[in-house]
């Protein structure tokens, strides 16, 4: 039945969106906002994420708010409960007001669903930031309002971790807890282990196995990879945070709490606060207070005319962002989400590009 | 036929009581099973490792004890996930735990397992009440209870402090861990419940022919509230271990369990259908699901391939377990 | 005092009078017999006894009270059981659960089992019918005749509600026993009658006459007469049954045709498989062969393996003087076998399936254009053998369980007409569970087909019906050929003669 509600409504939002982009894509273009012709003052800033119960998007959300109030705006704060429908239906909401100086920074739910988003912004000439999702062959560089699109190496974080762990264990045996092994993400951030393992000879993967980024899957998988490995275990990669969180509560089980090295990624409190005690080597943030800042900066920038569309490299359409080790040594800073104004001062916004997207 | 047959077919007595042949096939495939991973790895055969297989399989029995009811009743219950999440939820935000200062110790246990009771109790009054389909209903319920979770959930995830809670994943006694002794004290009193009350009998007699019951003018309606209530107190308590084990309430808690219960209730013997199988035989179903898990993680096979292999794995064994039924079927019709 | 009086019981169904104005007596301590064809209101009569149908108009009297009853309790608790027709038990309860389901008494308290005080409940039941069965033995582990005995000792049961004399109805409780199993029977309801009252039903009027003392006909749902069973004489039941005085001429022996073909259509030659062996047999193009014999004579057997439905071990198959094979149901089709199995309801047709379907469910060709059914090419064609089997049915697209057990019947044998192409028919049990006019309508279809120059196997019902239909009568013994009888016409054997064979 809820299938089948989503269906309908599905079908409804297409017809509804299709019926929109047709009436826009009339006479629409020439009303969207020549670059700069906004009023600061008049700028609205959306920000939307899956849900705010989630620590990491809760502080992307703030980092909209902390940069929205420092230009003496306020943020729209939307959250969609990871539905795509929902979120197809609020995208469409917002475009149907005012969007002349509309600044919007999302997530989009899944790959597929950036198109839609795009597309409607672009003819509605809305001023569009999209972070960690959008099909390989959709390109901000193709559209004139979809500024930015920001994404996180994944290879590059499953290497920092396993170099992490390599550092702290020096020489020994690891196992490694992958994703759900047909996402990108497990993918990558397995090649970055990988790679770690190719540049650290004495680090040797004893056993891989996927637990699907679940806590539950992890704890269960870690027992039985200690029982067949035993002491060999020295470390334990896991591709997200959640299974390194399980893979404690197994070594905790095995009494093993604080012999055994473990490391994730995405750095969820839980995690941060692990490392601070010291149960846990390393995680990955990629900054959710600044993410949730930067896509609205981004985008006033260009509403506002500090920057221009005209003049922005490809290179800074779409790219890879910086993302932060977490250690002993800087877990502290990440307890708390926070951002420094200057990252999102117009000259700036581009500083944490590490490379273009591939 | 009046005078056609004269001769009446030799009487036969044969075992009638006991397990008969047919019960044989799942506990025959877990010796096989065991044996091959034992004969391909050492490891595997270790008493830690026999240790770990058991103790991972706790949960699992628990969950599949109160699915077991349902299934020998003849209906379904896809509510395992969400009541196990809101059953987390509810014991990690009771017990001592980061979130605030509660700190009721075995009540917050109780409450978590009344909760699932609660939960089972609604599947069981939408099936009977407003009629709907128990695989709907009780999805419906898994529903609300991942709703209620999430409500619980706030943001912030509850991680307990509470030591008797944390022992029983923790804590051993004659070389396994409080978690499995539960279990099996589960799986006893679920024997006990199946084979002495009328409850346990009702619901089996359910699965039977439920028609024949009314004409004999047995209320069914209650027991069969009442069975999805026992379920629900069975997840509840499922969703409490789950905590215990990963030290936080996760709202996912109960994630798969749902599926994989039923799975090894049929691995063991216990047919969709209802009427035949029962808390021994999902006993036994776990383990065979639980030793086919860890056997293929120690022998040493691909994850890319584990998935394929194990379900292959299942239905083989499966079908095993249904060749001495299949033959009797034929001897019938 | 009547135990039961019924006056003037009526119910309406929509479209049909069930009941019309029934009166029924039942004396202490006496067996009464209620006889009537199919549709003669015989079940709803029953169904209101035991408070599962509540009449429009009329009443019912428990010794001398007028009640009402509301449900089977409530007959239960007014001495009135019933063993219905399609059993109810649960199969996979023992025997003692079953007897005391619903009124558990002692033996469960406070929710718990006790299964000694079960066991010793239930043995008392059973020992008031004289019957060994273990009390503890799984139901479905019992042959059907036990499991009848439990049933009746759980009507038993209600004695102890009661505390009155019972009165127990018996459903059609012999349609599926062997005659040594209804031997048993009988002389259940005899020990029965001693301290209570008996209805049983029967379509079987040799049976009703045989255990009853007395017969209340029932005909389009009123009772039409009422016999005492001593002297009475089988043809004026018939005659007030049907209305009329049944033909003579039964089996539609005037339309039958003597066999003239030279080469058997089907030629078996020393067929073997797991209950037979060695199985040799011919049937001719027309020819009616019956095959007789007792239970585990391997005769259902051999009749499902002549379909393809029973692997053989060794011998062959001829049709026409070809040989073919037979792996599958689906080979032994396209050979242009039909078979009518014997568990009509089970194996023979799909309940909730309309008429119209359940007829092509064998023979799609003739329904389809290319491979899609063409619904006017199916509804003509159904409607033209609805109409040339006389099949009494509202509507084509009816589902085929509401239909009476004749015209069921009458579709599933359709099914194998309709392609055109049936060369053998294989007839298990053809009859079972039909009444008197359903049956002679099957014999006369049967005729109409064997002169057609179909080759018909027929697994009677009877030895008087496997005389009265067959051409030719194979008896068969421990899964053997025993003897071959002829049985022209006009030149029948006895039943004797073949009861020495098989035993």
């Amino acid at each position: 039945m809820k299938k089948m509600a989503v269906i309908v409504s599905l079908s409804l939002t297409a017809a509804v969106l299709a019926g929109c982009s047709e009436q826009q894509a009339g006479g629409g273009s020439d009303t969207a906002a020549a670059d700069g012709a906004c009023d600061p003052s008049k700028v609205r800033l959306v920000g939307q994420v899956r849900n705010e119960s989630n620590p990491y998007e809760a502080s992307w959300l703030t980092g909209g708010d902390t940069f929205a109030k420092s230009v003496g705006l306020t943020q729209e704060r939307l959250t969609y409960g990871g539905d795509s429908t929902k979120q197809q239906e609020q995208i469409s909401q917002i475009l149907a007001g005012d969007t002349k100086c509309l600044v919007m920074n999302v997530l989009p739910n899944g790959d597929s669903d950036t198109a839609p988003i795009v597309k409607g912004a672009d003819q509605a000439g809305a001023f569009l930031v999209t972070q960690w999702n959008k099909p390989a062959d959709l390109k901000p560089a193709d559209y004139k309002t979809w500024l930015s699109h920001i994404t996180y190496n994944g290879e590059e974080s499953g290497q920092q971790i396993g170099d992490a762990l390599a550092e702290k264990i020096g020489s020994g045996g690891i196992i490694a807890l992958q994703g759900v092994l047909d996402t990108a993400a497990a993918k990558d951030r397995f090649k970055g282990l990988q790679a770690s393992l190719a540049k650290n000879p004495d680090m040797k993967l004893l056993d891989q196995q996927a637990a699907n980024f679940s806590r539950a899957e992890a704890l269960t998988v870690t027992k039985t990879l200690l029982a067949k490995h035993g002491d060999k275990v020295k470390g334990i990669w896991a591709a997200n945070d959640d299974m390194a969180l399980g893979a404690l509560e197994a070594l905790q089980q095995a009494g093993k709490t604080g012999k055994v090295a473990v490391a994730g990624i995405d750095a969820v409190p839980d995690a941060v606060a692990a490392i601070q005690k010291g149960d846990m080597t390393a995680t990955v943030s990629s900054d959710g207070a600044w993410q949730g800042g930067i896509g609205l900066a981004i985008g006033f920038c260009y509403a506002t005319g500090k920057l221009k569309v005209a003049d922005t490299p490809a290179d800074d359409r779409a790219f890879f962002a910086k993302q932060f080790l977490i250690t002993k040594d800087n877990a502290a800073e990440f307890a708390q989400p926070k951002t420094d104004p200057a990252d999102f001062e117009c000259g700036n916004v581009f500083n944490r590009k590490v490379g273009p997207l591939t | 036929m009046t005078v056609t047959t004269e001769v009446a077919p030799a009487p036969r007595r044969s075992s009638r009581r006991g397990a008969s042949f047919r019960d044989a096939g799942p506990p025959v495939a877990l010796i096989v099973i065991f044996g091959v991973f034992a004969a391909l790895s050492p490891q595997f055969r270790s008493f830690g490792n026999v240790q770990n297989i058991v103790d991972s399989a706790a949960v699992l029995a628990v969950v599949t004890c109160g699915i077991t009811f349902v299934l020998m009743m003849g209906s379904i219950d896809l509510s395992a996930a969400g009541v196990m999440g809101a059953s987390a939820l509810t014991v990690s935000l009771l017990v001592a735990n980061n979130r605030n200062g509660n700190d009721f110790g075995f009540f917050g246990i109780l409450a978590a397992v009344l909760l699932g009771c609660a939960f089972g109790c609604l599947s069981g009054l939408a099936l009977v009440l407003l009629k709907v389909p128990s695989f709907m209903a009780t999805l419906g319920v898994s529903a609300v209870g991942l709703g209620v979770a999430t409500l619980m959930f706030a943001g912030v995830q509850p991680n307990i402090s509470d030591a008797a809670l944390k022992g029983w994943a923790v804590e051993r006694f004659l070389g396994f861990s409080y978690l499995t002794w539960i279990a099996v004290a589960c799986i006893l009193l679920g024997w006990l419940i199946q084979r002495y009350t009328r409850l346990g009998r009702y619901a089996y007699a359910i699965g039977g022919a439920e028609e024949v019951l009314t004409l004999s003018g047995v209320q069914v309606r209650p027991y069969k509230v009442a069975v999805f209530a026992l379920a629900g107190a069975f997840y509840g308590l499922g969703g409490v271990m789950v905590t215990s084990q990963l030290g936080a309430g996760l709202v996912q808690a109960g994630n798969g369990y749902d599926f994989s219960a039923i799975t090894a209730a049929v691995v063991g013997g216990t047919l969709l259908t209802g009427g035949r199988g029962g808390v021994l035989h999902s006993a036994v179903g776990v383990l065979l699901v639980m030793v086919l898990t860890n056997g293929l993680v120690q022998v040493g096979v691909s994850p890319y391939w584990q998935g394929g292999v194990e379900g292959v794995i299942v239905v083989a064994a499966v079908a095993a377990a249904v060749i001495p039924q299949r033959r009797r079927n034929q001897v019938v019709k | 005092m009547n135990a039961l009086e019924v006056r003037g019981l009526v119910k309406h169904y929509p479209g049909v009078k069930a009941l019309d104005g029934v009166d029924l007596v039942v004396r202490p301590n006496e067996v009464l017999g209620l006889a009537g064809e199919n549709g003669a209101g015989k079940s709803t009569l029953l169904k209101a006894l035991v408070g599962l149908v509540s009449p429009d108009q009329g009443q019912i009297f428990v010794r001398g009270q007028a009640v009402k009853l509301r449900n089977v309790v409530d007959a239960a608790n007014h001495g009135i059981g019933m063993v219905f027709q399609e059993q109810s038990l649960v199969p996979n309860l023992t025997a003692a659960e079953n007897i005391v389901l619903g009124s558990e008494g002692a033996g469960v308290r406070r929710g718990i089992y006790r299964w000694n005080e079960m066991r010793r409940l239930a043995q008392e039941q059973l020992d008031k019918i004289g019957s060994p069965i273990d009390p503890l033995a799984r139901t479905d582990t019992l042959t059907f005749a036990e499991r009848q005995m439990v049933e009746i000792a759980k009507v038993l049961r209600i004695e102890q509600r009661s505390q009155h004399p019972p009165v127990i109805i018996l459903d059609e409780p012999t349609s599926v026993l062997e005659s040594k199993e209804i031997e048993t029977l009988f002389a259940q309801i005899r020990r029965l009658r001693e301290f209570a009252s008996v209805v049983f039903v029967s379509h079987r009027l040799d049976e009703v006459l045989d255990v009853c003392d007395r017969v209340t006909v029932l005909r389009s749902g009123q009772s039409v007469g009422e016999v005492a069973t001593a002297g009475a004489v089988p043809r004026e039941l018939h005659r007030m049954m049907i209305g009329s005085t049944g033909s003579d001429d039964h089996y539609h022996e005037n339309a039958a045709t003597p066999v003239t073909a030279d080469q058997p259509r089907l030629s078996v030659r020393g067929l073997s498989g797991k209950s037979f062996h060695d199985v040799d047999l011919d049937v001719a193009a027309g020819e009616i062969l019956a095959i007789v014999g007792v239970h585990g004579s391997g005769r259902e057997d051999v009749c499902r393996a002549l379909f393809g439905a029973e692997p053989t071990t060794a011998g062959e198959i001829r049709m026409d003087g070809t040989k073919v094979d037979l792996p599958s149901t689906r080979a032994a089709c396209a050979a242009g076998i039909g078979y009518v199995p014997a568990e009509r309801k089970i194996e023979g047709m799909v309940g909730s399936m309309s008429v119209a379907d359940n007829m092509t469910l064998a023979k799609q060709k003739p329904r389809l254009t290319g491979p899609f059914v063409a619904p006017k090419k199916q509804a003509a064609l159904v409607d033209s053998w609805i109409k040339r089997l006389s099949i009494r049915t509202p509507r084509r697209d009816t589902a085929i369980g509401r239909l009476s057990g004749g015209n069921q019947q009458k579709v599933v044998l359709a099914r194998w007409l309709i392609g055109g192409d049936v060369k053998l028919l294989l007839l298990d049990h053809p009859t079972r569970g039909l009444d008197i006019g359903a049956r002679s309508e099957v014999y006369r279809l049967m005729r109409e087909l064997a002169s057609s120059g179909v080759a018909t196997v027929l697994l009677a019902d009877s030895l008087e019906e496997a005389i009265g239909m067959a051409d030719r009568i194979l008896v068969m013994n421990d899964g053997r050929v025993a003897a071959e009888v002829a049985c022209p016409s006009g030149g029948k054997p006895s039943p004797l003669d073949l009861v020495k064979e098989m035993v």
